[in-house]
């Protein structure tokens, strides 16, 4: 029988170094490093589909070769999560994520992406959920699609080489999205009357009762004016009675009153 | 008799004053209002979608108030003049008229501001901007009127929503039924928009990024003339009718003293 016994001189030796390299292959670097979401100065830094991580810079050193993963989870998924299981897959697809999928990869890209150090003054985020165009779509499994509910949400960076786990960082905290209300439920009845709107009422209306009352006098004067027949002034361009005394008595027809 | 004279004398100089300033301001009411209604800022199809555009009402009698002062102040100065009791009564009747119009503009003025608070515009920006679906003619004419006003607001004043852009996410709109959040976490013409008129970096944009957004809310653009609007008319109003009103009891005064 051909395989019964090693063919090759230095088999013996060779069967340990193999199992010793396997071993080694099969070691997880847990990288102390947790991801974060970007600065609050973001205006978008979560919506309600959407959120945005730190670039993991200066964290993968030393897996140059590697691709590096975002794993996105519900927090249920967490403690059961087996990181042999590879990106697009049906248990690690985007479009069954939460039901079928409790756990999905995206952003996939090698470590050429995340140079380190960080360029200052340049904004360095990982937008989850950017991609519209591929939510629906079966055949891109890594699809980084909008998330389907305000979760929350776990994440890690996973480095894979080939289909080799190499190293992972640490999960993140869990992430809520933004929920939002119904517009229906803003209360938009008026806003109360103003003080200064109730004085302008009162004291027109005041203004206005006066003015009604005086040409309510005014006529009603007139009217018993006319009745009685006695003015009480005389007009302006009336001849007017002058009175002057003078003490030249001599000259007067008729008495003057 | 001289006394009374010279008092006379005194009182229709009085009168004939008054009546000049009364025309003069409402020549000034008229102008004033016919500034508003013509609607410099564009602000007019808000208001008619909340279909209580009362303060354009007031203008509009503002309008016509205004003019019908200045021609009765003509009259009245006329009338004191000859100290004719006919012409007197005659104005003091049209004048009360006057009065009470214009009475009714400043207390709708007044009233209808303090009906516009944030809220208001607010609901009516998440339940009319972009909406795609539309009931009726009315409907669709107002959906219009709301986005293009809208559109103008953000993009001539920089500004982003009722109190900042977060109001599109945090509740719900017409506009989130038809663009979804991840492309348009707010509309496009909140970003900062270069000289041809598109966002100088979208993707900043819809990241959040101050600078390429526009952060702040657009009430203070819209309070701002309403606020004006209304007080003009409202203050403005009731000064002239606190004038009117002496003016109105001296001529009443000065009717009683006319020998019939």
């Amino acid at each position: 029988r051909p395989h019964s016994r090693a063919r090759h001189p230095g088999a013996r030796t060779m069967l340990p170094l193999l199992l010793l390299l396997l071993a080694t292959a099969r070691a997880l670097e847990k990288l102390p490093y947790t991801p974060t979401l970007a600065s609050p100065s973001l205006g978008g830094l979560t919506t309600t589909s959407t959120f945005v991580l730190e670039q993991p810079r200066c964290v993968f050193g030393q897996h140059s070769d590697a691709v590096i993963w975002l794993v996105v989870a519900i927090p249920e998924a967490v403690p059961n999560f087996n990181n042999s299981v590879g990106p697009g897959t049906p248990e690690r697809a985007f479009q069954g994520f939460p039901a079928a999928a409790p756990a999905y990869m995206t952003l996939n890209t090698t470590l050429l992406n995340y140079p380190c150090p960080a360029p200052t003054g340049e904004i360095t985020v990982l937008r989850v959920g950017s991609e519209t165009s591929c939510a629906r779509d079966d055949t891109k499994p890594t699809c980084n699609g909008p998330l389907p509910s305000p979760g929350p949400y776990r994440v890690k960076f996973l480095a894979l080489e080939g289909a080799e786990p190499v190293a992972e960082t640490a999960w993140s905290e869990p992430i809520t999205l933004r929920t939002a209300q119904p517009f229906g439920s803003i209360a938009a009845t008026g806003g109360g009357h103003s003080p200064g709107m109730i004085a302008l009422t009162a004291i027109l209306s005041i203004l206005f009762a006066i003015l009604l009352a005086g040409l309510v006098a005014m006529v009603v004067f007139w009217s018993s004016d006319t009745y009685s027949g006695s003015s009480t002034f005389s007009k302006p361009e009336a001849v007017t009675v002058r009175r002057y005394n003078t003490h030249h008595v001599y000259d007067q027809p008729a008495a003057r009153l | 008799m001289a006394k009374s004279d010279d008092g006379i004398r005194i009182l229709q100089g009085l009168l004939v004053f008054g009546n000049v300033i009364i025309g003069m301001c409402g020549i000034a009411l008229t102008a004033e209002c016919i500034f508003f209604v013509s609607d410099p800022h564009g602000l007019y199809p808000l208001l008619e979608a909340t279909e209580n555009d009362d303060i354009y009402a007031a203008a509009w009698i503002g309008i016509f108030v205004g003019f019908a002062l200045f021609a009765l102040s003509i009259l009245g100065i006329i009338g004191v003049i000859k100290a004719n009791r006919t012409l007197l009564l005659v104005y003091l009747i049209l004048m009360l008229i006057t009065f009470a119009f214009e009475m009714a503009s400043c207390i709708t003025a007044a009233t209808h501001r303090d009906f516009l608070t944030p809220n208001l515009f607010l609901k009516q920006m998440l339940e009319r901007y972009k909406k795609s679906e539309t009931d009726n003619n009315n409907d669709k004419w107002m959906t219009e009127g709301v986005t293009k006003t809208w559109d103008k607001l953000m993009l001539q004043n920089h500004c982003c929503g009722v109190r900042g852009p977060s109001d599109w996410q945090e509740y719900t709109s017409a506009f989130r039924l038809t663009y979804n959040d991840a492309d348009f976490p707010w509309p496009h013409n909140c970003c900062v928009m270069d000289a041809r008129g598109s966002p100088v970096n979208l993707d900043a944009c819809k990241l959040g990024v101050p600078g390429y957004y526009n952060s702040n809310g657009c009430y203070d653009a819209i309070s701002g003339p309403m606020n004006t609007h209304a007080w003009g008319v409202a203050w403005f109003g009731f000064a002239i009718l606190c004038w009117t009103f002496c003016v109105l009891l001296g001529t009443m005064f000065y009717w009683s003293r006319i020998e019939y």
